[in-house]
């Protein structure tokens, strides 16, 4: 148990503690207690977690204290843990050739490593989505190998293509769509990971895990152009 | 049917509602109107306004009605006529319901000591959610319509205006505020006591850099005893957040889901609508209440 308390956020916020530190055990107590409380239904107006907080947001103080002490009934019930598997495991193709991969050779640099290695190193891991934030739909996953942490650029990029994949201090993401940032971009996926159009607009969700593998360009823009809906995506792609 | 036109745009007229929630940890802005309290009081006049709203800036949109009749009414503070079809012109105050008939242009010349103005749409203005809200994040291309309104911008309405009484309410009382009590932030313990007192004490200014995402504002720096980099965490708006100048942020509706500035403090909810009227170089100050 990381969970030290909740706190006020405001006259209408809450934050649930979690710490000051960040590791993969304390976001997975933090993503199971956001499953937890998105169940109990509260008058909430957004529930957001991150590495070792989760904020809970309120229409006004006279809601967010009704509400609080099912947040602290809930915490405090340690038979709570939720057995049921609601994240997923993603398996999902990447395209790490030069057109793409923009700053491939500043990781390479850095580690004194070929392509290949950061290939290899980058495709080796199973990910885990520690949350979704910075844009619509953006998971960040960690963490990556010591051989391929590498800090953001010394002066961020103004516009980042979508479906690009970023490498960040030891973070790897995914841009949903074209962004400024200052993410060391290796590679890109062949399809959306957010759509409006759906009800669950987000492919990834805070839990899941994630492992890249390499495709060529060939089979990049076979898939690309499937043009996948996200359910089939999830089909696909996922277990 | 019923049509209407954007025969100029103004600048930053975008469609917004009262907020899309439920989406924020899939990092999707909450956004809404900037000053809520008005569209709550253009409800008492087009109640049947479907969420769909004209949020305007600075300077104002205008509407020509290109078939058809529409029923509408705009909220704020602002200079605005009638272009009749007949070359006519026609005096119109916020808070009355207009009626507009085909050939009619209304002008919105600007917003008068204030920022933001709103116009309702009697049956909206035949737009579909997004994400079960109108509202449009400029920023991140979400919305009905995802991004701001331009010249040429055609809406139908498809029902017809339900009858032509006028209707009125007394002009509501948006007093300007410029002091503002707010709340410790959950890094208010990153600020010594001295920054504290210069936060309370101090006069700040808004800036021009503002927008619906935040104001940014000028005044004696803010330095953090610990760090101005904390590990990204969910934010709300009307947070107060300090980046490493020490030149305070008010976050505003189109805030940025997470965040990793410290923030001192945060603004309760009638206040930040009450901020989002300020225009640049208005000087505010803080009084800090008790540990809530």
């Amino acid at each position: 148990m990381y969970f030290k308390g909740i706190n006020s956020y405001g006259d209408r916020g809450l934050v649930l503690d979690f710490g000051n530190e960040t590791s993969k055990s304390i976001s997975q107590e933090v993503n199971e207690t956001f499953l937890n409380i998105s169940n109990l239904n509260l008058q909430s107006l957004n529930i957001i977690p991150s590495f070792n907080k989760i904020v809970v947001i309120f229409e006004n103080s006279k809601i967010r204290d009704q509400n609080k002490d099912k947040i602290s009934m809930k915490m405090r019930d340690t038979n709570s843990k939720t057995n049921k598997k609601v994240t997923k495991t993603w398996e999902i193709p990447a395209c790490y050739n030069e057109d793409f991969a923009l700053d491939i050779k500043i990781v390479q640099k850095l580690h004194q490593i070929t392509k290949e290695e950061v290939i290899n190193f980058h495709s080796s891991v199973r990910y885990y989505t520690y949350y979704i934030g910075f844009m619509p739909g953006f998971p960040y996953l960690g963490d990556v190998p010591s051989q391929l942490i590498t800090p953001r650029l010394a002066t961020p990029r103004v516009k980042i293509p979508a479906r690009s994949i970023g490498i960040a201090k030891n973070h790897t993401c995914i841009y949903p769509k074209v962004s400024p940032g200052g993410w060391n971009i290796i590679g890109q996926i062949p399809f959306d990971i957010f759509d409006l159009q759906s009800s669950y607009p987000s492919l990834f969700l805070p839990g899941d895990e994630v492992k890249f593998y390499s495709v060529s360009l060939s089979e990049f823009e076979k898939i690309r152009k499937y043009n996948f809906s996200l359910n089939e995506l999830v089909k696909e792609y996922s277990s | 049917m019923n049509s209407i036109i954007i025969t100029r745009a103004g600048t930053h007229s975008t469609i917004q509602d009262f907020g899309r929630f439920q989406y924020q940890h899939l990092g999707v802005s909450p956004s809404g109107a900037m000053d809520q309290r008005i569209i709550t009081e253009l409800q008492k006049i087009i109640p049947n306004h479907q969420n769909q709203f004209l949020e305007f800036a600075y300077v104002g949109p205008s509407i020509k009605v290109k078939e058809g009749s529409v029923k509408i009414c705009v909220g704020g503070n602002c200079n605005m006529s009638i272009e009749k079809n007949n070359n006519s012109q026609l005096e119109c105050h916020p808070y009355k319901s207009i009626n507009l008939f085909e050939g009619d242009e209304l002008i919105i010349h600007n917003t008068i000591d204030s920022v933001y103005g709103y116009i309702a749409f009697e049956h909206g203005l035949g737009l579909e959610p997004c994400l079960n809200s109108y509202s449009t994040d400029t920023k991140a291309g979400i919305g009905s319509i995802n991004r701001p309104l331009n010249d040429e911008d055609m809406f139908h309405i498809s029902k017809d205006v339900s009858s032509w009484d006028l209707i009125s309410i007394p002009k509501p009382d948006l007093e300007k505020v410029t002091n503002f009590k707010v709340y410790p932030g959950p890094q208010l313990q990153y600020f010594s006591d001295n920054t504290l007192q210069s936060f309370i004490s101090g006069v700040f200014t808004i800036t021009n850099q503002s927008d619906r995402m935040g104001i940014r504002l000028k005044g004696e720096s803010l330095i953090s005893s610990k760090s101005h980099d904390i590990l990204s965490e969910g934010i709300l708006p009307g947070s107060i957040q300090v980046p490493s100048d020490g030149q305070p942020i008010v976050l505003m509706r189109d805030i940025p889901c997470t965040g990793g500035y410290p923030k001192i403090a945060i603004l309760n909810e009638v206040d930040i609508s009450r901020i989002s009227q300020l225009p640049p170089e208005t000087k505010i100050t803080f009084d800090l209440q008790t540990i809530y």
